[in-house]
């Protein structure tokens, strides 16, 4: 069990303060939220470098967070930005695939993930865009598979990647 | 969890020390006294137009450094608060004040139309310092701006870029505005929008890579 809002952002404001235990139990728990927050976006071998990527983001501009404001919407913020720039960074060679098992359904979804999610990102981006990143980037598929499932040429594949990513690296921030 | 988290989450901690929390308001007040020090430098270099406070400037003056200020207010807000990232972070306020101020050059334009000699009355002899100092002017709240940002976890670096340079250029040009004499609608809605807009520019282009992390 995740702790709540309130609880983590007490939490983070006592880690601010120097509190040693405090930002211990915070890290242990934005560790398990990021886990659940990156399972269908980042493969899974992918996905603990990703998490501890973002754990020591957090420890590097922990100042950044305003403590009268939400925490989780601060440390998405970040766990985003992160995201992209993995996207980015990551060209895999492999073709390993997210097995549908990987993708463990959440039981509920309270109000602010959802407000803060990854998938709502891609829900701004163009459709050849988006199928673009998620083959190549996030399915780990080669330009050649990508623009043969889609119907797309290589070339176009490429260009809506770069396309892609930029726009979501505008769009880190929103919420709708 | 596994062991690397598990060590590199008690690394981490044992790393810890106390410090000073993002605050709003502190970015206020340092943006405020960059723009002060930058008003108090045009007034001891320039020296302000007096006669603006005695009644002498037309309500042009008054709405275009209004405008610009609104727009200077508005943009630094969004860019202190930029520092602290968050999903929902809005910056409709500066988007709309932009819009605003963007009235002004298109007024100076369309009055320029119906003249017959439309250029001479765009080019008097001091328009280009008034540019060219307008961003001098600049320059101390922009520094400042992006010291906020490297300090924070900006993630939208290229708005961030828009915005100080906005919020740059509009107060630095407020700054410098009030020791220009020179009050029309033309004047004023091209070269005191030029700085502002060279600024965004800038902004832009020299911001993000400054502010990555």
């Amino acid at each position: 069990m995740i702790a709540d809002e309130a609880t983590l952002s007490r939490l983070m404001a006592k880690a601010q303060q120097g509190d040693r235990p405090a930002y211990n139990v915070l890290l242990s728990e934005a560790g398990m939220w990021l886990e659940r927050y990156f399972r269908r976006r980042v493969p899974p071998h992918q996905q603990d470098d990703l998490v501890q990527d973002v754990l020591m983001a957090l420890h590097a501009k922990r100042a950044s967070y305003d403590p009268a404001r939400p925490f989780l919407p601060w440390l998405a913020a970040i766990a985003r930005y992160r995201w992209i720039d993995h996207l980015r960074k990551v060209y895999r060679t492999e073709t390993e695939l997210l097995e549908e098992g990987d993708a463990v359904e959440d039981s509920e979804e309270d109000v602010i993930a959802a407000r803060v999610s990854l998938e709502r990102l891609f829900v701004h981006l163009p459709q050849g865009q988006a199928e673009a990143i998620e083959l190549v980037k996030i399915e780990g598929r080669s330009i050649r598979e990508a623009a043969k499932k889609t119907g797309q040429s290589e070339s176009l594949i490429k260009v809506n990647i770069h396309r892609g990513l930029k726009k979501l690296s505008a769009l880190v921030e929103k919420a709708e | 969890m596994n062991r690397a988290r598990e060590n590199m989450i008690a690394g981490l901690t044992d790393d810890l020390t106390p410090v000073r929390s993002f605050r709003l308001r502190d970015g206020v007040i340092l943006a405020g006294i960059a723009g002060l020090l930058s008003l108090a430098g045009v007034a001891v270099i320039k020296g302000l137009w007096m006669g603006a406070f005695q009644g002498d400037a037309t309500p042009f003056f008054w709405i275009t450094n209004g405008l610009l200020l609104l727009l200077g207010c508005a943009s630094t807000l969004a860019v202190i608060a930029m520092a602290s990232p968050h999903i929902g972070n809005s910056r409709e306020a500066a988007k709309w004040a932009t819009a605003m101020v963007g009235v002004l050059p298109l007024a100076a334009i369309i009055s320029l139309i119906p003249r017959t000699d439309p250029m001479g009355a765009i080019a008097d002899p001091v328009s280009y310092h008034c540019m060219v100092d307008s961003l001098v002017a600049s320059l101390l709240v922009g520094i400042v701006l992006v010291l906020w940002l490297r300090r924070g976890a900006p993630v939208s670096h290229n708005a961030a870029g828009w915005h100080t340079g906005l919020a740059a250029g509009a107060l630095g040009t407020v700054a410098y505005g009030l020791s220009c004499a020179l009050d029309t609608m033309v004047h004023l809605g091209i070269w005191h929008m030029l700085p502002v807009v060279i600024a965004a520019v800038i902004g832009r282009l020299v911001v993000p890579p400054l502010i990555r992390w």
